[in-house]
């Protein structure tokens, strides 16, 4: 296995229309954020860019705040700001949950939401999330401006729905302050990454659950939610019976797209995914 | 100096980085060798072109089978090629009968160019009809590896003791099981690395990691057809060793081309290539079935032992020995009847590693003890007590163990330094309380065991030392020369103690000379947990007698010892009858596990280790091992998963074959270190570092019982194993 990536061309553009404009130009070029799903990707000639366009000092994509309510967080955004970020406690926990679940220090202090979402890795853990909590993915290309819902931006394995050109600014994600919600995971041993993770966002009213969100990642291609298992949730008071039935629902939806490899087979991800969906209503109710 | 936990010699160079491993020296003008690997699980090559390889520049020289003035090679039965493919005047050597098989090996002014180039050798197979299975390659029609092994069989032993079917009549209960134990991947730290060169008195000389340069010598000087003195193999630091580095991996190809070239040539495993080229732990199928009497007296104990060889014999026979007499445990029975095999297959060879054949036979010979406990309603320290093996007690083949039988002291130093209380006489467990997460099921479980310390069953143990004495009036230093390798569990630290202690100086004033053939006599291997034992008593008796010249006079004053230990004869044919060893070591375990009945991690939260060490020379020394072997028993219990498919190793990478990390080893490692001395061994030592892992993958499935009420008769219990088989009785997911 080759560990040293194949020759390419570095330039660090020093606005964002600048990097947009290079990028456009340029059909193998590539934007560089933290680097940490990209390089590996290039030591190993899975990615072989002729340019890369560093992405990493640009302003525009940074900074994490809060407009009534609505979290707002900038595309760079490492994972380690994210997880110690109070807004993000207060409005979204179960992704600061989740950002603080990534890999390890080093990954967490390097890589970013922008770079992890459009990597759309399948056993990421934010896409799960982004997706359970209703988020919004900005971009901007040389079209202009645009923004997509997660439930559209995901479209397969490693593919999203980013134009050539087009970068992600920042992520929007609804106040999910009043509702339960949160993000488990059954992590790799060695890459930490994700076999299975779930998200629920759960919203109650006295004991009564009157809405719920279902996301699962690590198993599926893509974050996947689970209409099925919504649907058992929402109107249930989230008892034992209620939520096995949903456990159930969730390894049904995604029964056919599970994938599996030699130390988590498809039969043992699926299992997993109905686990971790219980332990998720568990930890949202905690 | 004997009892003290000196630093150690070699830690300093080691932490500060500055201690060279193979990888790390380099020589003026040296070139770089790779090694091309088969294709093909089973295949005759009847071409191999490498035109291209040559003419690629940069590229100095091509070696193949016809190189090789003697091919063959092999720790006990010399029974592979160096080189496998035609032109070879060694018969059978046109055959690769794995993929670990070498084909060709190529030597470049770069390491990159040389990794070019081996791509560019074209080699024309003609498939085999190849045998994966151990039992199916036992079959009459199975593919024959090896034309004087029938049935593709190595070895043969057997026990047959008392009679079986008295036995079976006074038998209460009877339980049964079938065993499967997996491979097990050395993952030392440093891969395999060597530097082949011509020395200052013209000695083809090689620069590796080993467990015993006399041997990496005599490999070297057979397949090179070179008289001993003209072969040197020096060691330096070793990067872990395991048993992994007891058979040749580098050594040959890298003596034949500096030898061919007369430049120095070196060559560096990639993890990967280390994981696909070197030998394994035996994967082994295990048949048992014993009785007892109602009273937990076991009178009957029956097995059937199959080990995968894969290839090649490494030392599968002598694996496979110390199996065929640990199956059956540390236990006094009357009546036993063993057969085990070692079988060639076209896996990747099978061969030494921690334990050699003992861990597998506990594991069944332990958990046919646990099943009988539950089966008789007793507790698993009471069997035991009613049934070990006590000073004169008679082993399965008819003799006694040799003096200072310490199997029962250990027993119940590890009850009572665990969960178990003695009253009314008997021993109790206390279980400690469960969790409150009803996913979260905890347990207990205990083993014990025993091995042999030293290859034995007749094999002609030596080690040599030889002790100088300089100075005038008095000693001012002591050169002690001994071979043994230090692999990184700290012998030479204790060579340098145990001289101290024998000659009567203060540690500063030894110096040892090691791990270089031009300087020393054989030490035999560090391997079977003998270098302690075995050194120890040929450093005091060179010590005797250069002190006794030092008495005389005699400036310096030399004394050369061999140190031989009493004999010991194989295995009777048909019987088993034989005195087997001079020495063993003794150990037992308790474990406290968490599981998850819904994931199916299971979490070793403790494990209590007491171990019978003799006398601790180093006693932190000794924790290490304790600690280490755990470390290493948990992940060939639990996690360590090495995949083949038709003899093709599918996860060759530290991401997939998962060995534990800081975040899965247990909780709490506690070691009682018991001091009951060997007669035999220098001041009481004992052999001790492989104990501590032969009986803890019995004792976790113990503990998975325990906390589940389903028993695992195959390891590694994987997450995915353990919810299937959990799922199977009705517990955790539905
Ligand atoms: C050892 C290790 C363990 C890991 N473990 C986990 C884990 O447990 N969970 C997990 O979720 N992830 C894990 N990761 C992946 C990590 O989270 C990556 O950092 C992240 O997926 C990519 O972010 P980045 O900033 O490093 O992106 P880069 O590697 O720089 O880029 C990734 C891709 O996204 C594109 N890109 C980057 N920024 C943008 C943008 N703003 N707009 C459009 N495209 C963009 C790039 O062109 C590239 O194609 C791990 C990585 C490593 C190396």
């Amino acid at each position: 296995m080759s560990m040293r990536p194949a020759n390419f061309d570095y330039q660090r553009p020093t606005s964002l229309s600048e990097a947009i404009q290079l990028l456009a130009n340029n059909d193998e070029a590539k934007a560089l954020a933290g680097g940490h799903s990209l390089i590996p990707a290039m030591n190993q000639r899975l990615s072989t860019p002729e340019q890369l366009v560093d992405i990493g000092r640009l302003d525009e994509l940074k900074g994490i705040s809060t407009n009534n309510g609505t979290l707002s967080i900038g595309a760079l955004s490492t994972h380690a700001q994210i997880a110690a970020s109070s807004d993000v406690r207060t409005h979204c926990a179960a992704l600061a949950t989740a950002t603080g679940l990534v890999g390890d220090p080093q990954v967490r202090n390097w890589g970013t939401l922008g770079g992890n979402l459009a990597h759309a890795d399948p056993a990421s853990d934010p896409p799960t999330v982004v997706l359970a909590a209703g988020g919004t993915l900005h971009l901007q290309g040389p079209n202009g401006t645009r923004s997509v819902s997660a439930d559209n931006f995901f479209i397969d394995l490693f593919t999203t729905d980013l134009q050539p050109g087009e970068l992600i600014t920042r992520i929007e994600i609804p106040s999910l302050q009043g509702k339960k919600n949160a993000y488990v995971k059954l992590a790799h041993p060695a890459s930490r990454y994700a076999i299975v993770g779930v998200c629920v966002v759960l919203e109650m009213n006295g004991n009564e659950c009157v809405s719920a969100r279902v996301a699962v990642g690590g198993a599926t291609p893509k974050a996947t939610r689970s209409p099925s298992a919504e649907e058992r949730l929402t109107g249930s008071s989230l008892q034992v019976a209620a939520v096995d039935a949903a456990a159930e629902a969730l390894v049904n939806d995604i029964a056919g797209d599970v994938m599996g490899d030699l130390f988590a087979p498809e039969d043992y991800r699926r299992a997993m995914a109905g686990v971790y969906l219980k332990r998720a209503v568990q930890a949202a109710m905690a | 100096m004997i009892g003290q936990s000196m630093t150690r010699i070699d830690a300093l160079g080691k932490v500060t980085g500055e201690t060279p491993y193979p990888g790390d020296i380099n020589l003026e003008g040296q070139l770089w060798l790779k090694m091309r690997f088969s294709d093909r699980a089973h295949a005759r090559i009847t071409a191999i072109d490498t035109s291209q390889a040559e003419a690629l520049p940069g590229v100095v020289a091509v070696f193949t089978a016809k190189d090789v003035p003697v091919n063959e090679y092999g720790l006990v039965i010399k029974d592979q090629p160096v080189i496998c493919g035609p032109g070879s005047d060694m018969p059978g050597s046109d055959i690769v009968r794995t993929y670990m098989d070498c084909v060709a090996v190529v030597v470049a002014e770069t390491d990159a160019i040389a990794a070019k180039a081996v791509k560019l050798i074209d080699v024309t197979y003609e498939d085999l009809p190849a045998v994966f299975d151990m039992e199916a390659a036992m079959e009459d029609d199975a593919p024959q590896l090896h034309a004087d092994s029938p049935n593709n069989i190595i070895c043969h032993y057997r026990i047959r003791k008392g009679d079986m079917e008295a036995g079976w009549s006074q038998a209460d209960v009877v339980v049964e099981g079938v065993y499967e134990t997996g491979y097990q991947e050395h993952a030392y730290l440093q891969p395999e690395a060597g530097l082949g060169y011509i020395d200052e008195e013209g000695r083809v000389t090689v620069i590796v990691g080993g467990q015993w340069v006399h041997e990496d010598q005599e490999q070297i000087y057979h397949a090179l057809g070179l008289p001993p003195e003209q072969v040197r193999v020096i060691y330096p630091a070793i990067g872990g060793a395991f048993g992994g580095r007891e058979d040749m991996s580098v050594q040959i190809v890298l003596a034949l081309a500096a030898w061919k070239l007369q430049r120095p040539v070196k060559t560096i495993w990639s993890r990967e290539e280390s994981i696909l080229h070197h030998h394994k732990r035996h994967p082994m199928r295990i048949y048992s079935k014993w009785g007892a009497t109602k009273d937990g007296k076991i009178v009957a104990a029956e097995a059937k032992v199959i080990g995968d060889a894969g290839a090649y014999n490494y030392t599968s026979n002598k694996v496979l020995g110390n199996t065929n007499l640990m199956v059956t445990g540390p236990y006094e029975i009357d009546n036993v009847h063993v057969d085990t095999y070692g079988v060639y297959t076209n896996n990747i060879p099978c061969g030494a590693f921690r334990g050699f054949g003992g861990p597998q036979g506990a594991f069944a010979a332990e958990a046919q003890m646990n099943k009988l406990a539950e089966a008789l309603g007793m507790d698993p320290v009471e069997v035991r007590m009613k049934n070990v093996l006590r000073e004169g007690s008679l082993l399965t083949v008819g003799t006694p163990l040799p003096k200072g039988v310490t199997i029962p002291q250990v027993v119940e130093a590890c009850a009572e330094e665990s969960y178990w209380r003695r009253g009314d006489g008997a021993w109790h467990l206390n279980r400690p309380p469960q969790p409150d997460n009803p996913a979260l099921r905890r347990g207990i479980g205990f083993a014990c065991g025993f091995k042999n310390v030293g290859f034995s069953f007749g094999f002609p143990e030596q080690n040599w030392a030889t002790i100088e004495l300089h100075g005038g009036a008095e000693i001012e230093e002591v050169i002690v020369r001994q071979a043994g390798a230090d692999v990184g569990q700290g012998a030479h630290t204790v060579f340098v103690q145990m001289t101290a202690e024998a000659v009567g100086v203060p540690v500063e004033k030894v110096r040892l000379l090691t791990h270089d053939t031009a300087k020393t006599q054989t030490s035999g291997s560090s391997s079977a947990s003998r270098m302690t034992f075995m050194s120890g008593n040929a450093i005091r008796g060179a010590a005797q007698q250069a002190l006794q010249l030092w008495q005389d006079e005699e400036r310096p004053a030399i004394a050369t010892y061999q140190y031989k230990p009493p004999k010991t004869t194989p295995y009777h044919p048909e019987t088993g009858e034989s005195e087997p060893n001079f020495a063993y070591g003794y150990v037992a375990e308790a474990v406290e596990v968490e599981v998850d009945i819904e994931t199916g991690h299971i979490h070793v939260i403790k494990v209590v280790c007491a171990n019978d060490v003799g006398v601790a020379i180093n006693p932190q020394q000794i924790t290490g091992q304790i600690e280490g072997a755990i470390v290493q028993a948990q992940g060939y219990a639990i996690m360590e998963h090495l995949i083949s498919n038709e003899g093709k190793i599918q996860n060759p990478f530290l991401s997939t074959y998962l060995i534990p990390t800081v975040l899965d080893v247990p909780t709490e490692v506690k070691s009682v270190v018991l001091e009951l001395a060997d007669p035999r061994g220098p001041w009481g030592a004992r052999g001790m570092a492989e104990m501590p892992f032969i009986p803890l993958a019995p004792a976790i499935t113990a503990a998975v019982h325990d906390a589940t009420g389903v028993w695992f008769d195959e390891i590694p219990m994987t997450p995915d194993r353990v919810v299937t088989k959990l799922r199977e009785h009705g517990i955790g997911i539905l």
